[in-house]
């Protein structure tokens, strides 16, 4: 072979290499777009907690693949949290119900058969009618958490008769709402993006609840424009962030409050001027706080009675940019309502009512309303018996609890049909071996939800709801300091056989001989609540743009005038409520030194994580993948004394049950107590990710039955467990 | 006058961290991104003992870096840094040799074992393309990571650059990594 | 790393290219050293054995290859400052050019039973049937340094590195280059050992005279890169505790150094040293040649299998 040859050998490799690469086309495509794809972006609501932000829908070839923040939301402070971006995966779940369903097996078997809408409204009409024939309407409970849609579920069950509407805060905020009305009149925002001195107790609210007030807080906290005094027998991801964090002993922040407020009035740091005009009651204050010094208060919450006087102090100084947190999830005690009217006494005597920087009554935007054909009220008293057990409480929200011993004692009359609106009670009812008797003791239950919740598992029906990417809303207007209204519109066609909540309603209303009370279309509904907006085409502007504010920002001090009649007996804030007195309540909160776990045992608390809502999230692939397991979290001094390491698994048990679960041996927790996370070992085995004893314990099973004395709401911190290695 | 070029980089202020995975999620569905890997992680760290704790969360993705070293060791050009300081992988040319994800000090890069690729945080350049910003940078609710151009004077992060005290990790290796962090 | 990417796979295929690039290196010298126009056995040899190593390890690489079918674009992209980019090109270059020199090295009986087996339905192919046995010179000449360039590449490929303190150093290049040699000269060793024909003089001369420079070589860069990297900066010294007490101690003094290097030395300069300065033929027995050779050969592999895992467990804190 000559050089020509070889050159020419070696230039025709060359030469193929380079043909062979011009079919190099792999059918690869990369997460960039090409053109030509259908892309639209949708305004709408979330719906994957109660705060509701705005969000806009990224739709492409009739699929959502993005959930972003929409910008013109006050409310939602242009974020989209963990669970609103895993908002997706609710409504692409292969899981999800995707049909109506009904039981084939017995409850809680898991045999279902897949069947027509006809068939599904037949079926629970006919139950739901054979007790009303044979009970009375009242005989049914009628049970939703909030939603866009719950007023039409809950005029379900009035129109029916029954008037066993139960709904979501009486397991939740009862007892701080009460507290706070009773006080104020109503329930206040705070302006914590103002404010200069902030104590909480617990309200975890950089960890346990995304919504503005958790914005706000961690601008201002670490923007140093305002002072964080965090109380809580667990290292939070709040404490963490906290300027000061005592790890109190639990159940003793009331005596925490009665010593600041100890401190500001014997130190005449109150307001003058604020309490002779605005409030009744001081007099009394004074002389009830006199015993409860900041030396008193050390005793009990193992607090220094330095830093409790020189917190009183600096509270007072920054009044009234000061607040009191008042906390959401206020379930912890029976007497968790005196500790929460405490807070708003001393809020009240520092002067912080209606200011920037403390405590707003909320604003609210006036919508129209549909004109509809009204239904006579139920005629026969509540299950709860509110009247008689909770007096002051929010009759419209009942008492679960107190409903629930009685069902299960069959007093007043028997109870024997549930309904339930996208609530879990098998998970956010404590002691679940008495709601599986509850449910034993039903004739009929019937569930509409997106997935197969516990509670769905043990239906009788289940009616698939569409997700809230899939459905129309009614719009809904939130109050706060800056208020806004927000409307909820479809991003997709409903994928599978779902329908909104209000044909489903419509549905069992045709059949229950209803229909006149609810023959519109949310359509409709939306027209003649949007129609008194101050703007042009108020339907139109809320499609394209999904949320609207005022223009002018948020107003401080329109209660402050003379002549404002606060929505209280006196017309004034209530620091000393005669009408507690006279329903048989401490007028002024009562300290009792609480009861603390006997040796060998510990106090079960609870909170809650970023990326989960409650218990109905865990199974969503995208947040299970953070937290797969459930964990009970104990410190090390306290975890060797029973022998356990970390990741062992032990076994807790309470008066209410036992459970499995595996330890997290820690120094972020006081070593008298033990905390888990909620909604892990499901019965429901459509929740493959959170179901079983494999996804760690249920602590629904272990939590002691226990209720807020004066409101009715759950306390759900009164479980004391004992913790064994398995 | 010749144009300035850009340098797309970040700055976190991990105090504001509140470890809400609010970023991981987005990024996850921004850029569908399968549940086996992530694009970008937090670093968690807890010290002391009870009542003395010190809780840490710093968030991190690929750096960016101005003298990357993973663009350098590409056999095919497929990772590459565009001129605005962005680098990214071009799907077609990757051939899974994985020496990008060994020369990375960072550990940023993954191998995606369906695809045979290798991925890795890209600032969400379609959406800087159009003017948005990156997923993580939007969604957070403590808006803990802030995006922009370092070279251009007038922007948020040439301004804290320059107003407040910063770190950034790994220098040693010598890649000049964009995400500084504030101290 | 969070996890190994780079595992046994591109460890065979380190040391398979090495090998490729030190039995051609051996080859080639001994092509040029040949006194009287007789060419050697080692020429030999080396020539036949030389290309398949490589192209064995290079199946192994592209295997490895998150898509293998891919590979070829590793040809259609020349990127200077990758040491991957500029060793993909430099295999190709010297899998052609040894295939040609083994070529070269057939007699024309072994090349005509070759061609016989053809299909014979393409005669064109035996345009192909070409003595190339002038071209020797020339061929190892033009190999020479490619497969240097080899030899020395799958130690940038490491060395280039700056994430990985184990590796980011320029000695790491030179470590490999003379570790590829000696396993060349090794692998010759082995079959001279384990052949009928009786080992000619010239032939263990030559052998074990680039053999034992090149371990020693090694050893006086693996002396710098302990002690360099010890007074060096904290992630290196974190780094080479890997070997300082680390997973990878045992193997690497041991197996390695102990074994794998100095052992074969010790007994190869034992052999070597009363024959070195005088004209006397050296006295060596084929077990312990064979056995040498083993150890260098197990040896080189181990270095490649210390080197490519510790490195990638190694970073900056």
């Amino acid at each position: 072979m000559n050089r020509r040859r070889f050159l020419g050998f070696a230039v025709t490799g060359v030469a193929g290499a380079t043909l062979a690469s011009s079919v190099s086309y792999l059918p690869w495509s990369s997460p960039e777009k090409t053109a030509g794809v259908q892309r639209k972006e949708i305004p709408t609501t979330c719906e994957m907690c109660v705060n509701k932000c705005s969000i806009i829908a990224v739709v492409e070839n009739g699929k959502v693949l993005k959930l972003n923040p929409n910008p013109e939301s006050p409310r939602s402070r242009g974020m989209v949290c963990a669970r609103g971006n895993a908002g997706l995966q609710q409504v692409y779940d292969p899981a999800r119900l995707k049909r109506p369903l009904l039981r084939t097996g017995a409850r809680g078997e898991g045999k279902w058969k897949a069947v027509s809408w006809d068939e599904a409204w037949d079926f629970a009409a006919s139950k739901l009618s054979e007790v009303k024939q044979k009970h009375g309407p009242q005989a049914s409970i009628w049970s939703s958490t909030e939603s866009f849609a719950e007023t039409f579920f809950k005029s379900l069950g009035l129109a029916f008769g029954s008037p066993n509407v139960e709904r979501h805060p009486t397991l939740c905020l009862a007892s701080v709402n009460l507290a706070y009305s009773l006080t104020f009149g109503t329930v206040p925002s705070f302006d914590l993006a103002n404010a200069k001195y902030i104590i909480m107790s617990g309200a975890n609210r950089l960890e346990s609840f995304i919504m503005p007030d958790t914005v706000d807080l961690i601008g201002s906290t670490t923007d140093r424009k305002a002072r964080l005094i965090y109380l809580d027998p667990r290292f939070t991801v709040t404490a963490s962030k906290a300027d000061e964090w005592y790890a109190l002993r639990p159940h003793s922040d009331l005596a925490f409050i009665l010593a600041l407020i100890n401190v500001i009035v014997t130190e005449n740091r109150y307001d003058k001027q604020f309490v002779s005009a605005y409030t009744v009651g001081m007099d009394q204050l004074a002389e009830h706080v006199k015993p409860f010094t900041p030396e008193w208060a050390e005793v009990e919450t193992e607090i220094p009675a330095r830093d409790i006087r020189r917190i009183a102090r600096e509270f007072s100084d920054a009044a009234p940019r000061a607040v009191y947190y008042a906390g959401r999830r206020s379930s912890w005690y029976r007497d968790d309502f005196h500790m929460r009217r405490a807070q708003a006494i001393l809020n009240a005597i520092v002067g912080n009512w209606d200011r920037q920087g403390g405590m707003v009554p909320n604003a609210k935007i006036t919508l129209g309303e549909l004109m509809f054909l009204p239904w006579d009220d139920p005629q026969a008293p509540r299950v709860d018996d509110m009247d008689k057990n909770f007096p002051l409480a929010a009759k419209g929200d009942g008492a679960y609890l107190k409903m629930r011993e009685n069902i299960l004692a069959g007093v007043p009359y028997p109870v024997k049909a549930w309904m339930v609106h996208k609530q879990d009670p098998m998970n956010a009812l404590p002691e679940q071996s008495k709601t599986l008797r509850m449910i034993e003791q039903m004739d009929f239950i019937g569930v509409i939800d997106v997935q197969m919740s516990d509670t769905a598992w043990y239906a009788d029906v289940v009616f698939p709801e569409s997700t809230y990417l899939e459905r129309h809303d009614p719009i809904e207007m939130l109050a706060g300091i800056q208020p806004v209204v927000v409307m909820r519109q479809p991003a997709i066609a409903p994928l599978h056989d779902t329908k909104p909540t209000l044909e489903i309603v419509q549905g069992l209303a045709k059949r229950l001989g209803l229909s006149q009370y609810f023959d519109y279309t949310v359509e409709q509904w939306n027209e003649a609540q949007a129609k008194d907006l101050p703007i042009d085409a108020p339907l139109d502007y809320l499609r394209k743009h999904g949320v609207w504010s005022p223009p002018d920002g948020p107003k401080y001090g329109a209660t402050l005038t003379p002549d404002h009649r606060f929505g209280t007996e006196s017309g004034k804030i209530e620091l000393y409520s005669a009408r507690l007195k006279q329903f048989g309540y401490d007028p002024l909160p009562v300290y009792t030194t609480p009861s603390q776990p006997p040796p060998g045992k510990f106090r079960l608390i609870l909170g809650r994580k970023a990326f989960f809502t409650q218990a109905n999230t865990t199974n969503n692939a995208w947040l299970n993948t953070f937290q797969p397991e459930n964990r009970l979290w104990i410190h090390p001094k306290a975890a060797s004394g029973i022998g356990i390491r970390d990741g062992d698994l032990v076994q807790v048990t309470s008066a209410a049950g036992s459970i499995r679960v595996k330890a997290r041996v820690s120094e972020e927790i006081r070593p008298d107590c033990v905390f888990t996370l909620h909604g892990y070992g499901k019965k429901s085995q459509w929740q493959r990710l959170a179901a079983g004893e494999k996804s760690g314990g249920c602590d629904a099973e272990i939590i002691e039955t226990a209720w807020d004395t004066v409101s009715g709401g759950g306390a759900f911190h009164e479980t004391f467990v004992k913790v064994t290695k398995v | 006058m010749a144009e300035r070029k850009k340098r797309y980089a970040l700055v976190i202020d991990s105090r504001k961290c509140i470890a809400c995975r609010a970023c991981a999620v987005a990024c996850r569905a921004e850029n569908q991104v399968p549940l086996a890997y992530t694009r970008n992680w937090l670093n968690q760290e807890l010290r002391g003992e009870l009542p003395h704790l010190l809780a840490i969360s710093e968030p991190e993705q690929c750096h960016h870096c101005a003298q990357p070293a993973c663009v350098r060791v590409c056999p095919t050009g497929a990772s590459y840094q565009r001129a605005d300081g962005i680098v990214a992988i071009n799907d077609r040319e990757c051939v899974g040799c994985r020496y990008c994800m060994i020369a990375c000090p960072f550990d940023a890069r993954f191998f995606r074992e369906d695809r045979g690729v290798v991925e890795k945080c890209d600032l969400c350049k379609a959406r800087v393309d159009r003017g948005e910003m990156p997923a993580c940078v939007e969604t957070c609710p403590s808006k803990v990571r802030v995006f922009g151009d370092i070279n251009d004077p007038e922007s948020n992060v040439a301004q804290l650059l320059t107003t407040r005290q910063f770190r950034v990790k790994k220098s040693e290796a010598g890649t000049a990594p964009q995400i500084y962090y504030l101290l | 790393m969070k996890q190994i990417e780079w595992g046994y796979l591109i460890i065979c295929y380190l040391f398979l290219g090495g090998l490729s690039a030190g039995l051609f290196f051996v080859s080639a010298l001994s092509t040029f050293l040949q006194k009287d126009g007789t060419p050697t056995r080692i020429a030999r040899w080396g020539a036949l054995l030389s290309p398949w190593p490589v192209t064995f390890g290079s199946a192994l690489l592209v295997f490895d290859l998150g898509n293998w079918y891919r590979f070829y674009k590793l040809f259609l992209h020349f990127q200077y400052v990758s040491p991957m980019s500029v060793g993909a090109w430099l295999l190709l270059f010297f899998s052609f050019v040894s295939l040609l020199y083994a070529f070269a090295w057939l007699t024309p009986e072994q090349r005509n039973t070759l061609f016989a087996r053809l299909p014979k339905r393409l005669p064109r192919l035996q345009i192909f049937n070409l003595d190339l046995t002038a071209h020797r010179r020339a061929l190892a000449a033009i190999g020479l340094p490619i497969a240097v360039g080899v030899g020395i590449y799958t130690g940038v490929l490491l060395g280039a590195v700056q994430s990985r303190p184990f590796w980011n150093t320029n000695l790491v290049a030179q470590m490999f280059l003379f570790s590829a040699l000696s396993t060349g000269c090794a692998v010759l060793l082995l079959a001279i050992a384990m052949s009928r024909d009786t080992m000619a003089d010239s032939e263990l001369r030559l052998l074990y005279g680039l053999d034992i420079s090149f371990m020693i070589l090694e050893f006086f860069v693996v002396i710098p890169y302990l002690v360099h990297g010890e007074l060096s900066s904290r992630a290196v010294q974190d780094s080479l505790k890997l070997i300082l007490g680390g997973p990878f101690t045992f193997t690497f003094w041991v197996l390695f150094l102990g074994m794998g290097l100095l052992l074969p030395l010790v007994i190869e300069l034992v052999e070597f040293a009363p024959a070195m300065f005088s004209k006397s033929a050296l006295a060596v027995r084929r077990p312990v040649v064979a056995c040498t050779a083993v150890l260098i050969l197990a040896g080189g592999f181990l270095l490649r299998y210390v080197f490519v895992f510790g490195g990638q467990m190694s970073k900056f804190e």
